[in-house]
């Protein structure tokens, strides 16, 4: 691990509806060639330009040291399984603490200009904070526990639902305000019923980065001190030159990455049901 | 003319006005606008685009506030929102998360409404609209012209003595907007309501109303406060070879010519 990608969550806009079956499948043997194509390429070069392996490791090393992580009992302290428990617990309690401030905050901000002008700097002044320096401070004020790991996610995590969700309730069609206007509703009956499920698919492509960025948040605490997690399998196998292991758990939190992406996707068409086609 | 109607007018504007702030300076939208409309008339309004016709409609609906003139609904000046007005918009403006039932029900859901509802009125409601087997459909299920008649029942739920309606068919295509005007008159006659009606259609505002009210371009006046004397129930196949129809859409176009409407 070096810098943590200080990518500022540029407002990703609502993703468009699912196109048909044929063009799935078509993706996913795209994907597939694509692996195929990058590992006969690794196993390539290793081969031939003879490599050292404290450099780039062997496919068959990094599976070999994927298989001693995961073909073990679950409560081996030698396998990911512990670890992997223990890392995504905490990202998951940091993304609820994160995203739900970013969503409460979000609202509040689309509602009042008043919160709007007093939260907003703020918010893109601590956004602009790389938060590898301020990580030790978290971890001085929360300690080398669970609290510092659960801190940095719900910071990483806090942003892009802070911001999409605040867009999100701002774009709310006119129309449909006038609506409730003219329904003589009140404020919160025209958030919950009109401006929510309007800002919906904003908020949710705000999820699905707050995510995984709470996923990093944990693995970049643990780098700087923690009994338990990825981010030290990480270090332990780097502090023993044991490429192959750091490889092989890079790869395990990039499949982890893409089952919670994708987790979100899911629960997202399952809410935004009526989006799926045009009205 | 209605039955219905009677001598008092139930919605009365005098010298009504209004003014935007814009960017780039005011806008005056409305000038002097006076208009009486007694219960269960239906009036429309026709205008050149961007006449304040919209403006004039919020106005009523209590969406913007009125500063200048006069405006009572009922003898009581219109200070803010009514229950007793139902609006219907420009597109159906349905909620598309909600089925075609819950998007009719809204009105009885939020606001002073609340818990007001009565789900027979609103099974009724759909039954007269011919949505009734849509009702758990939600609005992209159904077509345009279905997707306005929810907006007209949702506009109704309240059972509101007045009915506001802002270009509701203006996104139809001709043959379904034609068979929508023949069922609004359907529904108006069999509710009885007061209808203000703002279109850009001569054909529709002539075929709908008790009265045509021809406005000016921008500002908006009143230019023309025009009676329809076609008795009633209209259709389109016998309304077109009526005397009154042609010399009326003649009259109106000739207004609207003036204002550099149809240019």
């Amino acid at each position: 691990m070096n810098a943590m990608p200080e990518i500022s969550p540029a407002l990703s806009a609502p993703p468009a509806p699912r196109r048909r079956k044929a063009k799935a499948v078509n993706g996913s043997l795209i994907a597939a060639i694509g692996v195929v194509v990058l590992l006969a390429a690794w196993d390539v070069s290793v081969r031939y330009l003879h490599t050292p392996s404290y450099i780039l490791p062997s496919p068959a090393a990094v599976v070999h040291a994927l298989a001693s992580g995961l073909l073990v009992s679950p409560a081996s302290p030698l396998g990911y399984y512990i670890p992997l428990w223990s890392t995504l617990r905490n990202a998951a309690l940091g993304f609820m603490a994160g995203a739900g401030l970013g969503l409460v905050l979000g609202s509040l901000m689309a509602e009042s200009r008043v919160v709007e002008k007093l939260v907003m700097p703020y918010a893109f002044a601590l956004q602009s904070l790389p938060k590898v320096a301020i990580a030790p401070l978290v971890v001085i004020w929360f300690g080398f526990g669970d609290g510092s790991k659960i801190a940095i996610a719900a910071l990483l995590a806090f942003f892009p639902v802070l911001i999409n969700s605040f867009t999100g309730l701002r774009a709310t069609e006119p129309e449909r305000i006038d609506l409730m206007r003219a329904l003589s509703a009140s404020r919160f009956e025209t958030y919950r019923i009109v401006k929510l499920p309007s800002a919906a698919p904003f908020i949710f492509a705000g999820l699905d980065m707050a995510v995984v960025y709470a996923l990093l948040g944990t693995i970049v605490a643990e780098f700087l001190g923690a009994q338990q997690g990825m981010g030290v399998v990480i270090t332990q196998a780097e502090s023993v030159t044991d490429v192959a292991g750091v490889f092989a758990a890079l790869i395990i939190l990039g499949v982890v990455g893409i089952v919670l992406h994708a987790l979100v996707r899911r629960i997202e068409r399952r809410v935004i049901h009526w989006s799926r086609r045009k009205i | 003319m209605n039955a219905q109607a009677s001598a008092a007018p139930l919605i009365a504007m005098e010298g009504l006005g209004k003014v935007y702030e814009g960017a780039s300076g005011d806008v005056r939208a409305l000038a002097g606008v006076g208009l009486a409309i007694r219960a269960g008339e239906f009036v429309s309004v026709v205008g050149p685009s961007g006449c304040g016709k919209s403006t004039l409609l919020r106005l009523l609906a209590g969406l913007e506030p009125c500063e200048e003139g006069r405006l009572t609904l009922a003898d009581r000046p219109v200070t803010g929102l009514s229950a007793d007005v139902g609006v219907v918009f420009q597109a159906a403006n349905l909620l598309p998360w909600m089925t075609v039932a819950e998007n009719v029900a809204l009105p009885l859901r939020v606001g002073t409404a609340r818990r007001g509802g009565d789900p027979a009125r609103i099974a009724a409601l759909l039954q007269m609209a011919g949505l009734g087997e849509f009702a758990a459909r939600y609005p992209y299920e159904l077509s345009g012209g279905m997707q306005q008649r929810a907006g007209i029942c949702r506009a109704l739920a309240r059972d509101p003595a007045i009915l506001l309606m802002d270009e509701p068919f203006g996104a139809l295509d001709a043959l379904t907007r034609e068979r929508m005007n023949v069922e609004l008159q359907r529904i108006w006659q069999q509710s009885g309501k007061t209808v203000l009606l703002i279109t850009h259609s001569i054909a529709e505002a002539i075929f709908l109303a008790d009265r045509v009210v021809v406005m000016s371009a921008r500002p908006g006046r009143v230019l023309a406060d025009l009676p329809v004397a076609i008795p009633r129930p209209r259709s389109f196949d016998t309304i077109v070879s009526h005397p009154a129809y042609a010399a009326l859409a003649r009259e109106v176009r000739g207004l609207l010519n003036a204002e550099g409407a149809l240019e």
